[in-house]
């Protein structure tokens, strides 16, 4: 097996899969379809404000595993929506931040800076034009890195690192999510032990299961979707019903009657082309380390276009945040980019850098069949690695979903306008029963729907509290991760209890932890 | 020298504090069978407790580091009395909610002398708790961001609820929507 036969393996799997039906005698597979069908549920969710990317992922992940089943052949298409999802909820959210000045997501509030001063002047079309033609740019560039770099990085992540790197490799990457999600260190660390905490209830080697007082309800710990679609979905929507609560009314929006010209010309995009360029380049650079997020992505693509615009700029072109196309091309871009870059250490680390990530993990983890990390990257030649397989399927879904969006999204985007005009009110406790019935229909239990609502509560009491919940969520899914390759670390060398630093790697690796934490804490003050 | 300010971080970091000791001397030692290391048949592995251990040594790390930096700083972190009465209403009318969604079918069943489990995937029964356990959590939720009640968001609620019922249980024979997986 060669890397291009895997190459075509990925390809094949992908298009030449169960078939749904056929299209002018070309059989169509179903993975196909759910990519369709994902990208466009998510721009329709990205264009909606108060849903996300990851709330449809949440939602729709119980319902396409009992369509599909508990096989590896479910993996690429459960997959492929969940791909589509993410992919077209970044399009989508610029949508309502342009149209009515309400970013649809976290990330699409620097397009509101610009895209709605153009909606004012009669420039709607245009802007979404702008908005969107960037965001798929960068969409596709940071797919291209991905599709270069993590095998690579992969290969020599298996090929160098031993059980107490690997272990060390663990450790870096919490004090690193630790220390840069959030506003404060200290809050992120102690997100993060809380995290390690609750994965460690109900497991354990011994045959009492530990941190459990001998209740049977937590013999076997909390389920992954519990946790993860109570912290990161029910908390976050307990927070916008509270926001809701407090404003008690919601927002008009003002229909402005578009100007004749709103195409996209040329000239536009080559004007706009360097913004999107310096933006792809920050945002696939940010979003390749893990737990930074597009906001950051996306202010610092629009403070870097915002100064070359100055540079550029003719005295008749409007400046930043009065209605220049360069803005929104700046920061959705830089936003897009994000997406493909973060599955870099999904794919060659296993550690999720965003909520998206954590949800395709969560997928991995509910089918089986597929274990994100170093060990997906092996190119075996006597036998077929099918993890491997998978993964060059990832891949050719990212790139059709990549041309769906290039050829279809824009026009499906442009006209989902109506969707902002949802009361968010009413839409809050429907995704809260959507996500609770997700979770009873998994797990059939009516304790895991208290053990939701409980992380629910805890995810609220987060956002409160400016803690993120992102670092308690990825030490959730990697503290399982961590103690066990410290356990195979150990017994590899022998019990000596300063495994970790018995190389030269996993010394750096863990001074590198402690570095990056000091650091932060230094740089974080308020 | 600078005044201690007792501000939100403060708190948390204290919380943070007392609740890494207690995890760490308390219920670690009494809640673990294994300790930090063990030796298994003439071999020393890691016990179950060294993990937690350390998580809770975290836990402790991030509260002192949180009680140092607000020690100069003023959290704007806030946790308001409108906020908990706000979230004590929410989880109120969540947990009726899934009482309703829980005990509707069988106490329904009981007053009419038949047993549940026997009923639960027939029509209307297997329905039932999920119906009207979906509603009071839509049309309460719905009711109390606006502070009043409306018939058209009682008709609202409905639909919600029925198109939910009809998305995870018509196309799926498979799944069981609450509660009828585990009664």
């Amino acid at each position: 097996m060669s890397v291009l036969d895997y190459v075509w393996l990925g390809v094949g799997a992908v298009f030449q899969g169960p078939a749904l039906f056929d299209l002018f005698g070309i059989a169509v597979s179903v993975t196909l379809v759910m990519v369709f069908c994902g990208l466009l549920t998510g721009i329709v969710v990205g264009a909606t404000p108060g849903l996300a990317g990851p709330m449809a992922m949440a939602v729709s992940l119980p319902i396409l595993i009992s369509v599909f089943g508990y096989h590896q052949s479910a993996l690429l298409p459960v997959m492929g929506f969940l791909i589509g999802v993410m992919k077209g909820a970044t399009v989508g959210g610029a949508v309502p931040a342009i149209l009515f000045n309400t970013p649809g997501t976290p990330d699409a509030y620097m397009t509101t800076l610009d895209g709605y001063p153009m909606t004012r002047k009669g420039l709607s079309g245009k802007a979404l034009r702008v908005a969107y033609f960037s965001s798929v740019s960068g969409d596709t560039f940071s797919d291209l890195v991905l599709f270069t770099c993590a095998p690579f990085l992969a290969i020599l992540v298996e090929a160098y690192l031993d059980f107490p790197e690997k272990t060390a490799l663990i450790i870096l990457s919490l004090s690193f999510i630790a220390a840069v999600v959030g506003k404060s260190v200290a809050k992120g660390l102690i997100g993060m032990a809380l995290g390690m905490l609750a994965a460690y209830i109900g497991s354990g080697e011994d045959f009492y299961p530990r941190l459990t007082w001998g209740l049977e309800s937590l013999a076997e710990g909390f389920s992954m979707s519990s946790v993860i679609l109570g912290v990161l979905i029910i908390g976050e929507v307990f927070k916008s019903m509270e926001d809701l609560w407090l404003t008690r009314g919601s927002r008009k929006a003002v229909t402005i009657k578009p100007r004749d010209d709103n195409r996209l010309h040329w000239a536009d995009v080559r004007m706009l082309l360097p913004y999107i360029r310096n933006s792809a380049l920050i945002g696939t650079l940010i979003g390749a380390l893990p737990g930074i997020g597009s906001t950051l992505a996306a202010t610092l693509g629009y403070a870097t276009g915002k100064k070359m615009h100055e540079r550029r700029k003719s005295d008749d072109e409007p400046a930043f945040g009065e209605g220049a196309p360069q803005g929104i091309a700046a920061t959705e871009a830089a936003n897009s980019a994000v997406s493909g870059s973060n599955l870099i250490p999904v794919l060659s680390l296993g550690i999720p850098g965003n909520a998206a990530a954590v949800f395709l993990i969560l997928a991995a983890d509910s089918i089986g069949g597929f274990n994100p990390g170093p060990s997906v990257f092996k190119f075996t030649t006597a036998s077929v690695n099918p993890e491997l397989v998978i993964a060059f399927g990832l891949f050719t879904m990212m790139m059709f979903a990549n041309i769906l969006n290039w050829t279809i999204g824009g026009v499906f985007m442009r006209s989902m306008g109506v969707m902002a005009r949802v009361p968010k009110h009413i839409l809050m406790p429907i995704v809260l029963l959507l996500t609770l019935t997700a979770i009873y229909v998994e797990e059939t239990k009516m304790a895991a729907l208290l053990f939701t609502v409980g992380f629910g509560l805890l995810g609220y009491l987060f956002r409160r509290l400016e803690i993120s919940p992102l670092p308690f969520v990825i030490a959730f899914i990697l503290a399982g991760k961590l103690e066990e390759t410290a356990r195979q670390a150990f017994a590899s060398t022998g019990g000596n209890i300063w495994f970790l630093f018995s190389s030269v790697t996993s010394t750096v690796f863990l001074l590198l932890s402690v570095l990056v934490v000091a650091a932060f804490t230094r740089s974080k003050k308020k | 020298m600078p005044k201690i300010n007792f501000n939100a971080d403060f708190i948390i970091g204290v919380g943070a504090l007392v609740l890494g000791c207690l995890i760490l001397f308390v219920w670690i030692p009494l809640d673990v069978e294994t300790g930090l290391v063990e030796k298994v048949r003439s071999r020393i592995v890691i016990g179950d407790s060294l993990a937690p251990s350390l998580a809770a040594s975290v836990l402790i790390l991030g509260g002192v580091l949180l009680m140092f930096k607000s020690y100069r700083t003023s959290g704007r972190a806030e946790l308001s009395w409108s906020s908990l009465k706000f979230i004590a209403l929410i989880l109120a009318a969540v947990g009726l909610s899934l009482a309703v969604m829980r005990w509707t079918g069988p106490i329904s069943a009981h007053l009419l002398n038949a047993d549940y489990r026997s009923l639960r995937d027939t029509v209307p029964w297997k329905y039932a708790g999920y119906f009207w356990g979906g509603l009071v959590m839509v049309f309460g939720l719905i009711s109390i961001m606006e502070h009043r009640l409306r018939w058209r968001i009682l008709f609202i609620s409905i639909l919600a609820v029925l198109i939910l019922m009809l998305v995870y249980d018509l196309p799926f024979k498979n799944l069981l929507l609450p509660p009828n997986g585990d009664i």
